[in-house]
């Protein structure tokens, strides 16, 4: 039996489609910041740092050299992984679980608003021999999978609509969201279309934002935290890569991360031992797709549990209570971290208007975006 | 946030604009020399695992199931394929909307588990279905220079 580890300090900057106040040391100092002072820590108290960043998107070609002074870090142990937050969150976990020091940190960091060639940026991410030449948007990897999901599951673009409904209407109940608006599924249906059967109201916009996440073993969380969030699974994976070679009717890196998580939980019936979820939804039918790959719905079902409501923050089983992609924004490498804390808040009673009541377990899942097949899952417990 | 007052735009306040060229050639390795040679002969090339019975497209030289090595494995796969997906692509890839959409599809070439990511041609986007047989369609021969774009587009098989 391993150590039991949880999440005792979260902080974080809210997100917003722009920061121009604050450079991205900044935004990361603030939710250091405030994260430490949640969990009752100094940066002295810290035995290991996990920083997330992607050099493209810092705009740095070694990136994570620059990131210790805004997390406290300097002249400590720390590193800088190049994926999701949730993979940093592992790092981070498994420094407690390898004796590294009992209290750990990770953070992750959006200023997707610097970056003033995004979809270039993008594009880039692609393979240069078979894809590139074709000079192609990503959103036509998304329009591609969209449209096989449809077909494969019989899910409606109005099903997808409504995951953007309810999404973004979720997001004017949190003060950290900032793409929150009340919408009806025509105006999602009838907005510009960028590749379809994806519109313009389909696809999340970017936001800027930090996470910091004070992780401590057993011992040291009951001694410093009331409400310790427990670390139960936690899983990550990645598909082959290419367009010419990934699975496009279902999301298998979901899948296989959500096993890997549910296995160390010890869960066998997701939909019934878990009570809701932070699900992936930097495209509509993403949040569809992803609530299949992880057998919370069979497949086809998602769209019809969506469509009665029952993705809902009253519904049986909610779905992005925080707003998701859709409505807080896409962060990029930071997804997993806003997924994260609000499954901590929510857990811990902090929720503020989109507070669930009597929830015990959660899960946050992200993915690292076009045109990636690498999906984390974390699942927490209070 | 550290200042009262929130501006809307990055450039409202100071900053620093920077860039910096970033030019690469990217080798396209021992597979992508064999397909690119014969892609200059209007054909596509694969490889196959016996092992795994799966054919990729385009050729590569392992099997990424059970690591096996194909290259000695090469085979021509035909130019025929079905329409696995398929979109309609508004935007560049710059980010700006397009004069006119392009149909991006990928295809499943015929008797293989590999795709081929390309745009579809000599079609109205309405008549587009998945599974719709297609073959490609390359440029003249004396305008082949190994590369993707060596093929036009697909067409359907009428």
């Amino acid at each position: 039996m391993s150590k039991r580890v949880a999440i005792i300090g979260i902080g974080t900057t809210g997100f917003r489609a722009t920061t121009p106040d604050v450079s991205y040391r900044e935004l990361t100092y603030e939710a250091a910041m405030k994260a430490y002072l949640d969990a009752g820590v100094e940066p002295k108290d810290i035995g290991s740092f996990v920083a997330t960043s992607e050099d493209f998107l810092e705009g740095y070609s070694i990136s994570d050299e620059y990131s210790p002074d805004q997390l406290g870090a300097v002249l400590r142990p720390i590193y800088t992984v190049p994926g999701d937050f949730i993979h940093s969150l592992a790092s981070a976990y498994m420094m407690i679980l390898s004796g590294v020091g009992p209290i750990s940190v990770a953070q992750g960091l959006s200023k997707a608003s610097n970056m003033l060639t995004l979809s270039e940026m993008v594009t880039f991410g692609m393979d240069p021999i078979y894809n590139r030449p074709l000079k192609e948007s990503p959103h036509a990897v998304a329009g591609l999978e969209m449209a096989r999901f449809l077909y494969e599951t019989g899910t409606t673009r109005e099903q997808c609509a409504k995951v953007v409904v309810k999404n973004r209407k979720n997001a004017l109940n949190n003060p950290y969201a900032g793409h929150g608006v009340l919408v009806n599924p025509d105006y999602v249906l009838n907005s510009e279309v960028i590749s379809y059967p994806l519109t313009q109201m389909d696809i999340s916009p970017h936001s800027d934002g930090a996470v910091v996440v004070v992780l401590a073993e057993e011992e040291a969380a009951k001694a410093l935290c009331d409400k310790p969030i427990w670390i139960r699974g936690i899983g990550w994976c990645s598909d082959t890569p290419g367009l010419e070679t990934r699975n496009w009717a279902e999301a298998i890196y979901a899948q296989m991360a959500a096993e890997m998580a549910y296995k160390m939980a010890g869960i066998r019936y997701p939909r019934k031992e878990i009570d809701f979820a932070e699900i992936n939804d930097e495209f509509s039918y993403k949040e569809l797709q992803h609530l299949e790959a992880m057998r919370v719905c069979k497949k086809g079902e998602a769209g019809p549990l969506t469509e009665i409501g029952g993705t809902e923050i009253t519904g049986e089983f909610p779905v992005n209570t925080s707003g998701g992609c859709l409505g807080v924004g896409n962060l990029y490498e930071l997804n997993g971290g806003h997924k994260v804390f609000e499954v901590v808040q929510q857990l811990r009673g902090e929720a503020g208007k989109n507070q669930l009541k009597n929830v015990t377990t959660g899960l946050a899942q992200s993915w690292r975006g076009i045109p990636t097949t690498t999906g984390t899952v974390v699942i927490l417990s209070n | 946030m550290a200042l009262i007052e929130r501006f809307q735009k990055t450039t409202d306040i100071g900053y620093w604009q920077g860039q910096i060229p970033l030019n690469y050639i990217y080798t396209v390795g021992r597979a992508g020399e064999k397909f690119f040679r014969e892609i200059i002969n209007g054909k596509i090339f694969g490889a196959k695992c016996e092992a795994c019975n799966i054919t990729y497209v385009p050729a590569k030289i392992f099997c990424e199931k059970c690591f096996a090595r194909l290259e000695d494995k090469y085979l021509d796969v035909g130019t025929k394929g079905k329409v696995y997906t398929f979109t309609q692509c508004y935007e560049t890839y710059e980010g700006i909307r397009k004069e006119k959409p392009s149909i991006v599809t990928v295809i499943q070439i015929d008797g293989t588990q590999g795709f081929l990511v390309h745009w579809l041609g000599e079609i109205d986007f309405e008549k587009v279905s998945i599974g719709m047989p297609v073959e490609a369609v390359f440029k003249a021969k004396k305008d082949r220079e190994g590369s993707i774009l060596d093929i036009k587009y697909f067409k359907p098989i009428k």
